[in-house]
C-alpha cells in the first residue's frame, strides 16, 4: 500500500515540475506595454564599459527625471557578446527596444530582420548634422536602419617620455615606425605591441594600397598589395621590436597594462580607451600621451572608421517612446558630455562646434585621425569578417604560415563567408 | 505485439515511467530529432526564419555531411577530431590516474582522512567557469602566476595561450585539475565495497601488496572502472566551457575539439546547416564509441 502511495506521489510531483517548466514562457507578454501605472517600460541594452556606463547613467536618469511616464530598463551587456545576445533575442521576438550596436552590426541585424526602420523617425536637420563616415553605416537596402551615436578611428597613442629618453620624433611613415621601435626596444621595454586581433591590421592593408572586402563583395585580400601590408605588420616582429610573450588570449589586457606600466611605447587603439589609459601609472600627467595618426605606407595612410549606432529592435511596442529617448541620448548636449568626461568621439558636427571641444586636445587629436579614415565595407558581413581572419592572422604571426599563405586563407573563408 | 503485451502485464510500472518519458520526449527526442533533420538543410542565420520573417531554409540531401567527409571538409575534421581524440584520452587517463592514486590512499586509515577528502573535492565543487578563469589568470603570458614564478627562478615565461602544443597541455591541466575528484569519490565507493575478508584471505596466503591490488581490487572494481570512465570519455568528449573559457579554441583553432567546433559553426558563423551536421557526427561518434567499449569490457569478463 505503502508503495501505491509513494509511485502516486512521485507521479503528481513529476507532472507538476513538468507543468511549471512550461508555464513560464507563456505569460509575461502581457505586462510589458503599459503596466498599471500607465508608465511605458523602454529595454535599452548598452554594450558601453564600466568607464562609460557611469556617465550614461546619469544622461538616462535626466531622461526619467525630464519623462515622468518612462521607465527606461538599462542594462549592460558585455561587447564581445552583444551580437548573439541581441541576434538569440531578437530570433525570439524578444530584443530590447533599443540596442547599442556596433556599425558594422547594423547591416547584418538589418538584413536579418531584427530592426526597426527609422525612416521619417529621424529629422532632417539631424542628417544634415550627422558626419557622413559614421551616417553611411546605417542605410542598408535604401533604408535608414539607426543613428550614429559615436564614432571612432584607431590611432597610434605612443609615451612621449620614452620618446624623448630614445630620442625618437612622432612617425610619419611605417618604415620610420619600425625604425623608431627598433630604438625603443631596450632595458626590459619594447616599442610596439602587435595586437593580433586582425581589426588593427586594416590600416597596414590599406596603407599598402591592398583592402579587405569592397561594398559590392570583391574579396581583396589576396591581392599582392594586401600581402605587403602584413608583411610590413610582420617585420615588426622579425626586427624583435614587439612583445615578448604572445598571449592571444589576454592580449589587450596585457598590452594596456604593458602601456600604462611604460613597458611599450606605442599602441595602436580608439578613443574608447582613454578612460583606462589615463587610470594608468605613465599617464597621470596627460600630457605624456601622445596621439598621432596611425603612419603611412606607400598608398597613403588608413585607419577604419568604427563606432556605435543606436537602433531599435524589430517588434518593439513602443517604437515612438524609443525614438524620442533615443532622441535625447544622442542629442548635441549629451554627445559633447560624453566627449568630454570620456574623450569619445561625436558623430555631429554641431558637438564639434562646442568650444570647449575644440580645446581639448585628446579629442581634436582623434578628429584628426577620423577626417582620414576609411570605411569598412557597408555589407551584412562586416561584422563576421573579424571571425575567421584573426585566427589565421594569429598563425601568421606564429610563424606557421606565410604571409601570403595566410591572406590566401582568408579569401577562401571570406569567399565562403559571402557564397561565392 | 510483444511489446503490447509486456505493456499491458506491466501495466502499473509502465504508468510510472510514464511521466519520465513525456518529459524525456519533449525534451530530449523531439529535440534531438529535429536537430538532425537541420543536418540536412542548408539552414543559417539568414533563412532560419524568426517572429517576423518566414523560414526559407531548403533541404539539401547529404550536402552538409559530403562536405565534412570530402575535400578540404574533410581535412579539417579530422584535425579536429585528432584534437578532440588527445584531448579527451588524456584527460580521461590522467582522471583515472590520480583518481585512483588518491582512493587507494584515502581507503587507508589515516589520520584526518574526512578532512582530506573534503579538500580534495574543492575543484569539483567550485563551478568550473571559476576555475577556468583563475587558471585562465594564471595562465597569462606576461602577468600570470606561473609565469611569474618561473621568471623569478630565472625561467623564461612559457607562451601558455600562445602555441597550439602549450595551449592545449593549458587546457588540459585545467580539465585534469577540474576532473579527478568525481573519479576519486567513484573509486573510493568502489573500493569500500570490496569485502575485507578477500585481502585477509590474500594476507594468509603471502600475497604482497601489489599481488593483491591486480589480484583483488582491480578486478573488484572493474565495473566502477568500467562506469566512471565511460562517463567520463563521454563527458570530456563534450566538455565545452574550459577550452570556451580559457582559449576560446585558439590559437588559430588548434584547442578546438568538436563541440566547441560545433558551437563556433552555430553562434559565431550562425551556419546553422553544418553546426547540427556536426552535431549529428559527435552523437554518432559517441554511440558507437559507447556499444564498441561495453562489448570490450564484457569479452574480457567472459575470459
Amino acid at each position: 500500500m505503502n508503495k501505491k502511495i509513494f509511485g502516486w506521489s512521485m507521479i503528481a510531483a513529476l507532472t507538476a515540475t513538468t507543468l511549471v517548466g512550461c508555464s513560464g514562457s507563456a505569460e509575461p507578454a502581457k505586462e510589458e506595454t503599459a503596466s498599471k501605472d500607465g508608465k511605458v517600460t523602454i529595454k535599452f541594452w548598452t554594450t558601453t564599459n564600466t568607464d562609460e556606463n557611469k556617465v550614461l547613467e546619469t544622461i538616462v536618469a535626466d531622461y526619467e527625471a525630464k519623462n515622468q511616464n518612462v521607465d527606461i530598463d538599462l542594462q549592460a551587456v558585455p561587447f564581445s557578446d552583444a551580437r548573439n545576445k541581441f541576434k538569440t533575442a531578437a530570433q525570439g521576438g524578444d530584443a530590447p527596444d533599443v540596442f547599442r550596436c556596433e556599425i558594422a552590426w547594423t547591416p547584418e541585424l538589418a538584413a536579418l530582420g531584427f530592426l526597426e526602420p527609422l525612416d521619417g523617425k529621424v529629422s532632417e536637420a539631424d542628417k544634415k548634422d550627422f558626419l557622413k563616415a559614421p551616417y553611411n553605416y546605417n542605410v542598408y537596402d535604401g533604408k535608414l536602419w539607426g543613428v550614429p551615436h559615436v564614432t571612432d578611428a584607431p590611432a597610434l597613442l605612443y609615451n612621449k617620455r620614452l620618446f624623448a629618453e630614445a630620442g625618437v620624433t612622432e612617425p610619419k611613415t611605417i618604415d620610420e615606425m619600425i625604425a623608431a621601435a627598433k630604438k625603443l626596444t631596450k632595458d626590459g621595454q619594447y616599442g610596439f605591441y602587435l595586437n593580433t586581433d586582425s581589426y588593427f591590421l586594416q590600416p597596414f592593408v590599406w596603407a599598402y594600397g591592398g583592402d579587405t572586402i569592397t561594398n559590392d563583395k570583391q574579396v581583396k585580400i589576396a591581392s599582392p598589395e594586401s600581402i605587403k601590408g602584413l608583411e610590413a605588420l610582420l617585420k615588426f616582429k622579425a626586427e624583435k621590436t614587439v612583445q615578448a610573450n604572445f598571449d592571444f588570449a589576454n592580449q589587450y589586457q596585457n598590452m594596456m597594462t604593458d602601456f600604462k606600466e611604460g613597458k611599450v611605447a606605442m599602441i595602436l587603439n580608439g578613443p574608447w580607451a582613454m578612460g583606462d589609459v589615463f587610470g594608468g601609472k605613465e599617464f597621470q600627467d596627460k600630457n605624456n600621451l601622445g596621439i598621432a595618426p596611425i603612419p603611412a605606407g606607400p598608398a597613403g595612410q588608413g585607419s577604419p572608421v568604427g563606432g556605435h549606432n543606436y537602433v531599435i529592435g524589430k517588434g518593439s511596442k513602443n517604437v515612438d517612446e524609443s525614438y524620442k529617448f533615443i532622441e535625447f541620448l544622442n542629442n548635441t548636449d549629451n554627445q559633447v558630455k560624453l566627449a568630454k568626461e570620456l574623450k569619445v568621439l561625436p558623430t555631429r558636427q554641431s558637438a564639434y562646434d562646442n568650444a570647449e571641444l575644440k580645446s581639448d586636445a585628446v579629442v581634436q587629436a582623434f578628429k584628426a585621425q577620423l577626417d582620414v579614415a576609411r570605411n569598412r565595407p557597408v555589407i551584412p558581413e562586416g561584422g563576421q569578417m573579424f571571425d575567421d581572419w584573426s585566427p589565421i592572422l594569429q598563425a601568421a604571426v606564429k610563424g606557421d604560415k606565410t604571409a601570403e599563405q595566410s591572406m590566401k586563407d582568408v579569401e577562401a573563408a571570406w569567399n565562403k563567408l559571402l557564397k561565392k | 505485439m510483444n511489446l503490447l503485451q509486456a505493456i499491458r502485464r506491466n501495466k502499473a510500472a509502465y504508468f510510472f515511467i510514464l511521466p519520465a518519458m513525456i518529459v524525456m520526449i519533449v525534451l530530449v527526442f523531439l529535440p534531438l530529432a529535429q536537430g538532425v533533420y537541420y543536418s540536412f538543410t542548408n539552414m543559417d542565420q539568414y533563412n532560419m526564419g524568426n517572429k517576423f520573417v518566414k523560414a526559407s531554409y531548403e533541404f539539401v540531401g547529404l550536402d552538409n555531411y559530403v562536405a565534412v567527409f570530402t575535400g578540404p571538409g574533410l581535412g579539417e575534421f579530422l584535425r579536429i577530431l585528432k584534437q578532440t581524440v588527445i584531448w579527451t584520452f588524456t584527460n580521461v587517463f590522467f582522471h583515472f590516474a590520480i583518481g585512483l592514486g588518491l582512493a587507494l590512499l584515502l581507503n587507508r586509515y589515516i589520520k584526518g582522512r574526512a578532512v582530506y577528502r573534503m579538500l580534495l573535492l574543492i575543484p569539483w565543487a567550485v563551478p568550473s567557469f571559476i576555475s577556468a578563469f583563475a587558471w585562465r589568470w594564471m595562465f597569462n603570458g606576461e602577468y600570470g602566476f606561473i609565469n611569474v614564478m618561473l621568471a623569478k627562478f630565472g625561467i623564461e615565461g612559457i607562451p601558455w595561450l600562445s602555441d597550439p602544443v602549450w595551449a592545449m597541455t593549458a587546457v588540459i591541466i585545467t580539465n585534469v585539475w577540474l576532473g579527478f575528484p568525481f573519479m576519486m569519490v567513484t573509486f573510493l565507493g568502489g573500493l569500500q565495497s570490496i569485502p575485507k575478508d578477500l585481502y585477509e584471505a590474500a594476507y594468509v596466503d603471502g600475497a604482497s601488496r601489489i599481488q593483491q591490488f591486480f589480484s583483488i581490487t582491480l578486478p573488484q572494481l572493474k565495473s566502477t572502472i568500467f562506469t566512471a570512465t565511460l562517463l567520463g570519455v563521454i563527458w570530456t568528449f563534450n566538455l565545452f566551457a574550459v577550452i570556451y573559457l580559457i582559449t576560446e579554441g585558439g590559437p588559430f583553432n588548434s584547442t578546438e575539439i568538436l563541440v566547441t567546433y560545433a558551437y563556433d559553426l552555430a553562434f559565431s558563423s550562425w551556419r546553422l546547416g553544418e553546426a547540427t551536421t556536426y552535431g549529428t557526427i559527435i552523437l554518432s561518434l559517441l554511440i558507437a564509441f559507447s556499444f564498441f567499449y561495453s562489448k570490450v569490457m564484457k569479452t574480457t569478463e567472459n575470459e
